[in-house]
């Protein structure tokens, strides 16, 4: 069975600095993602795979070449379009959680649930991440792993497409990561959202339906996972 | 669904509660000030316009020399369409414990129980029902320390106060029109009952108040109307109703054996002795356009204070947007608009103006109302006032400052808000394109780390100087005030016209002798009022005078032919006027203008006026050939009738404006003073406390590193205290100018002419209070470094 494709990357290159300065991040980068495919961008640091994700999520812009959504090219659309793609489309997961520091678990998940017209019922997420008996608490008051939990809430309680988890387990010890990996995987079967993870961890690839393998700012591999593991069973 | 981040509010208020209440206290105080001035103010004036309908005010009053006729009357309310009341008074001695003390005895104009026009207002007690009782005025009774049931003695009579009142034709108590002030002191007015007044020895003064028919609509048709009365009831009584027609009069007069036809008359022939229409009647009008001037200053005031208030919250809030600069990113990343952010972190300043703007207008409409309302109790002889909605003061105290609020914290975090999504998660808020260190001169290495500070942090310290420069410019405005005042009465004591101004009721007297005076000093002027009709302030009075091509006094006008004047400084100064230009000035109660070409300047800030030369004056409004209006002179005059003397002007009389003016605005100064200081203070806590929060990781890495405190606020601390001392120095120059502007923008609205002045010694003392003030927060600073603790610098910093 052929997948439909959702997302489009084609050519992307990226720089930074000008002159002796200047820094090619991005030479020309291609692939696509189905939907609700569970897509990795796996690379050492300076690879450009957060400079990506950043230009997937409409934060960032492409020197050259074109990334697109259900047909929707990014680069045609002005602040305002972009800003209305990432209410409608996206969730963000960062690798520091940075989750509203006087807003409790259920009101930082509400923060994702304004912006939508549907939003999946609030409850029934906060078990679905364990956070229940949590979510009167402040993010203070919570292990890095009950606030990545909170962040992958607020991320996907908007229902979006597109999952863009940036190192979630980077700031995480080994058990609490591959919790948090065995929720996005969760996410991802119940929701049917397509995720695109950025991590340095090759392991996590193991978990993925598509792992893109980055170095010096160019797909090297871009490789489909016939034999998927679950989340549980990563070792590192 | 609303937004969750609503929620953070009343968090972020609890978090910072202290500040935050210090900022509502503020703001509620001085907008409770602004609001309490204007309410009060208005209130007032709208009770003394209500009271033309409440105790049904007169449209003038004339007096008669002996008790008009029915007939008389009569044919004075047919020919002028008017309606006549009685109001006999007679002026005798009043003696009470106070007065005893001064040489004279004080002065009471008494009349009889008021029913039908000119009520009067009771103020406490009850009104007279036996012979020996009377009611007085209640200011005079505070000023004399008279109380209810106390006796005084008036015209030799034992009266027993019952109560204290207020007369709607006397809210200041002018004896005579023509004084240039009032005097609550040893004129007094009361009231009896008819069979008490009769009792009393004093000559009766024929007093008749009138009410017109047909109600004139506008000022233009009561100054003619009353024109025509004036002439109408003048002849009429010297004709005894016979006729109204001046020229029928005259050819009366010249006629001899016209006197048949008085034959009939000649008992109700009477004398005009004085006329005086309401609007021209300064115990009427006085107190209210006095009050009128008060709320300017008040006003700029409060937007100053607002302005300095908004800005301390844009800091405070741009301060937290970078404190939570990945949460926004975040925010921004997943959808968030940046006008939800906008809105999100306006939410705080705006609750919390609408917050104060209630409580301030609360207070306002109570307590601080009642604060200006008996500042006027305690200068004037107001009635009784009720308080009304004031939709000046709700845009005053409410809208402006919200939208001030609005704007500034619009602007600032508007500014900071527009960095992209990527620069916010990057925590890179910094829009200076400078990365490289700069080159510092060869000096010591503790010199060089304070420079290392100052450059870090120039953005914050320059965010300190505007901070410092705003309360400069309110400290201006508090010590500024009062010395613009003593300024303005000196320079005009300096440069008055001279010593003393006389103002004839005729140049004639009774037996048609032209009146002179042997006082060698003394020469002619002549002195009418336009007012100005174009230019800053529309409808300012200005005085023309004449004066001898030789005058001592006023030099400069020799030269000058036809409609050529001088204009007073002052004049030039208000309205920017130049020379060679034509200035046009109308008639405040026709239509007429009148056109003058400017010459020159005469040295005089004491009054908008126009200057030329007497001759020319009399032949350009028309009047016959050596018409004069009185006299100036630097000596007194002692030898003209004082019956043929309308006015004396001197010194006094010409400061009696700043002298109001300090009086009204000086109480509101103090309080104002210390409003101002705590300001000061929390804005330098506010700004410094930003600075070291901002440094904490390094004062935190200096201390692992081995720093003493003292050493850290030698670096820190005594680097901003410089920068203060440098700053208030700096800034009170500023703040002067700001004064003078602000001052020329208030002026603008009101008669007359100060310009903004601060003494050198009054800029040491605002830099003075600035640096206390500091003295006092490097206190809380020095307690802020000492409690940053080490872990700060080992904390994961991304």
């Amino acid at each position: 069975m052929t997948k439909e494709e959702f997302l489009t990357v084609s050519n992307v290159c990226k720089a930074f600095g000008t002159g002796d300065s200047r820094q090619e991040v991005l030479r020309g980068m291609d692939f696509t993602v189905a939907k609700g495919e569970f897509c990795v961008l796996l690379g050492p640091s300076g690879s450009g795979k957060s400079t990506l994700l950043n230009i997937i999520g409409g934060i960032d812009s492409a020197d050259d070449g074109y990334i697109s959504i259900a047909g929707d090219k990014l680069r045609d659309m002005n602040e305002k379009m972009l800003t209305r793609y990432r209410r409608k489309h996206l969730g963000y997961v960062f690798q520091l959680y940075n989750l509203i520091p006087n807003l409790n678990v259920k009101e930082n998940i509400e923060v994702g649930a304004y912006l939508s017209d549907k939003p999946l019922d609030i409850d029934e997420l906060l078990n679905t991440l364990g956070l229940w008996d949590h979510r009167y608490k402040l993010p203070n008051q919570l292990s890095g792993g009950q606030q990545q939990r909170t962040s992958i809430g607020r991320a996907i309680v908007k229902n979006p497409d597109i999952l863009l988890c940036d190192e979630p387990t980077g700031a995480l010890d080994y058990n609490t990561s591959k919790e948090i990996l065995k929720l996005i995987e969760d996410v991802n079967q119940k929701y049917g959202n397509t995720i695109i993870m950025v991590t340095h961890n090759a392991e996590i690839s193991k978990m993925a339906d598509h792992t893109i393998k980055l170095r010096d700012g160019k797909v090297r591999k871009n490789i489909v996972n016939d034999n998927k593991i679950s989340a549980v069973e990563l070792e590192w | 669904m609303r937004d969750p981040m609503n929620k953070r509010f009343l968090r972020e208020f609890a978090k910072d509660w202290k500040k935050n209440l210090a900022l509502i206290l503020l703001m509620s105080f001085m907008i409770a000030l602004a609001s309490g001035m204007e309410v009060g103010n208005k209130s007032m004036l709208k009770s003394i316009e209500a009271s033309s309908e409440t105790y049904n005010l007169e449209d003038g009053h004339f007096i008669l020399k002996t008790e008009g006729s029915d007939a008389l009357l009569k044919k004075i309310e047919e020919e002028n369409n008017l309606k006549i009341y009685k109001q006999y008074y007679k002026e005798v001695d009043q003696v009470t414990e106070e007065s005893k003390k001064a040489a004279e005895p004080d002065l009471i104009r008494v009349f009889p129980e008021r029913t039908e026009v000119n009520k009067i207002c009771l103020m406490d007690g009850r009104f007279p029902e036996a012979e020996d009782e009377i009611v007085i005025d209640r200011l005079h009774a505070e000023i004399r320390k008279i109380n209810i049931g106390d006796t005084i003695g008036v015209d030799g009579l034992n009266l027993k106060v019952v109560g204290t009142i207020a007369a709607p034709d006397y809210t200041s108590l002018f004896q005579r029109n023509s004084d240039l002030v009032f005097n609550s002191i040893s004129f007094d007015i009361g009231f009896m009952t008819q069979a008490g007044w009769d009792k009393l020895n004093g000559s009766r003064k024929f007093e008749y108040a009138y009410i017109y028919n047909d109600e004139p609509s506008n000022v233009k048709e009561q100054k003619k109307l009353a024109d025509s009365a004036m002439q109408k009831i003048a002849v009429l009584a010297a004709t005894g109703g016979y006729t109204s027609d001046l020229s029928v009069a005259k050819a009366l007069e010249s006629d001899p054996s016209s006197m048949v036809a008085l034959q009939d008359y000649m008992a109700d022939m009477n004398e005009l002795m004085d006329f005086l229409p309401e609007y021209a009647n300064q115990a009427i009008h006085f107190a209210p356009n006095d009050m009128k001037k008060d709320t300017n200053i008040m006003g700029i005031m409060v937007y100053i204070f607002i302005a300095i208030l908004a800005f301390v919250f844009a800091i405070t809030t741009s301060n937290t947007i970078v404190k939570e600069a990945a949460v926004i990113g975040t925010l921004r990343s997943t959808g968030y608009t940046r006008g939800e952010l906008l809105r999100h972190y306006m939410l705080t300043p705006v609750l919390i103006t609408i917050v104060s703007a209630a409580i301030g207008n609360l207070l306002g409409y109570t307590l601080a109302k009642d604060v200006v309302v008996n500042m006027y109790y305690e200068n004037y002889c107001m009635i009784k006032y009720q308080t009304y909605w004031n939709a000046k003061a709700f845009l005053i105290t409410t809208l402006i400052p919200l939208v001030l609020m609005i704007l500034i914290n619009f602007i600032i975090i508007f500014r900071k808000l527009r960095l992209s999504p990527l620069k916010f998660l990057r925590r890179d808020l910094s829009t200076s394109k400078r990365k490289k260190a700069m080159r510092l001169p060869r000096v010591g290495f503790m010199n060089r780390f304070r420079m290392r500070i100052f450059l870090q942090n120039i953005g914050s310290y320059i965010v300190l100087y505007v901070g410092i420069a705003f309360v400069m410019l309110l400290l201006a405005f508090t010590i500024g005030l009062p010395e613009t005042i003593e300024h303005y009465k000196s320079e005009i004591k300096d440069n008055q016209i001279s010593e003393y101004q006389y103002i004839l009721k005729n140049s004639k007297d009774e037996a048609g002798n032209e009146i002179t005076t042997s006082e060698e000093t003394a020469e002619r002027y002549a002195i009418s009022s336009l007012e100005t009709i174009s230019g800053v302030h529309v409808g300012e009075e200005v005085s023309v005078i004449g004066v001898s091509k030789d005058s001592r006094f006023v030099k400069g006008t020799e030269g000058l032919t036809g409609n050529e004047v001088l204009v007073s400084s002052a004049f030039k100064e208000k309205f920017g006027l130049k020379n060679g230009s034509t200035l046009t000035l109308g008639d405040k109660y026709s239509d007429e203008t009148y056109d003058f070409v400017i010459k020159g300047v005469y040295e005089y800030q004491g009054g908008i006026g126009i200057f030329m030369p007497i001759e020319n004056y009399n032949t350009y409004f028309g009047l016959d050939e050596g018409t004069f209006t009185g006299y100036l002179a630097a000596n007194a005059i002692t030898d003209i009738d004082v019956d043929n003397i309308y006015m004396t002007i001197t010194l006094e009389d010409i400061q009696a404006t700043a002298v109001q003016f300090d009086r009204s605005m000086g109480g509101m100064m103090d309080y104002i003073s210390v409003g101002c200081a705590v300001l000061a203070i929390l804005i330098i806590f506010l700004l410094t406390k930003l600075i070291i929060e901002k440094n904490a990781v390094s004062i935190s890495m200096v201390k692992v590193l081995g720093y003493e405190n003292r050493e850290i606020n030698s670096l820190y601390v005594r680097l901003t205290t410089i920068l203060v001392i440098i700053f208030a120095i700096g800034t009170s120059f500023l703040a002067v100018l700001g004064l003078k502007l602000l001052f020329k923008l208030v002026m603008y609205t009101m008669n007359g002419w100060f310009s903004g002045y601060i003494s050198p010694l009054g800029m040491v003392k605002m830099i003075a209070i600035m640096i206390i003030c500091y003295l006092i927060v490097m206190v809380f600073d020095m307690r802020r470094i000492k409690k940053i603790p080490l872990a700060d610098a080992l904390k994961n910093v991304e």
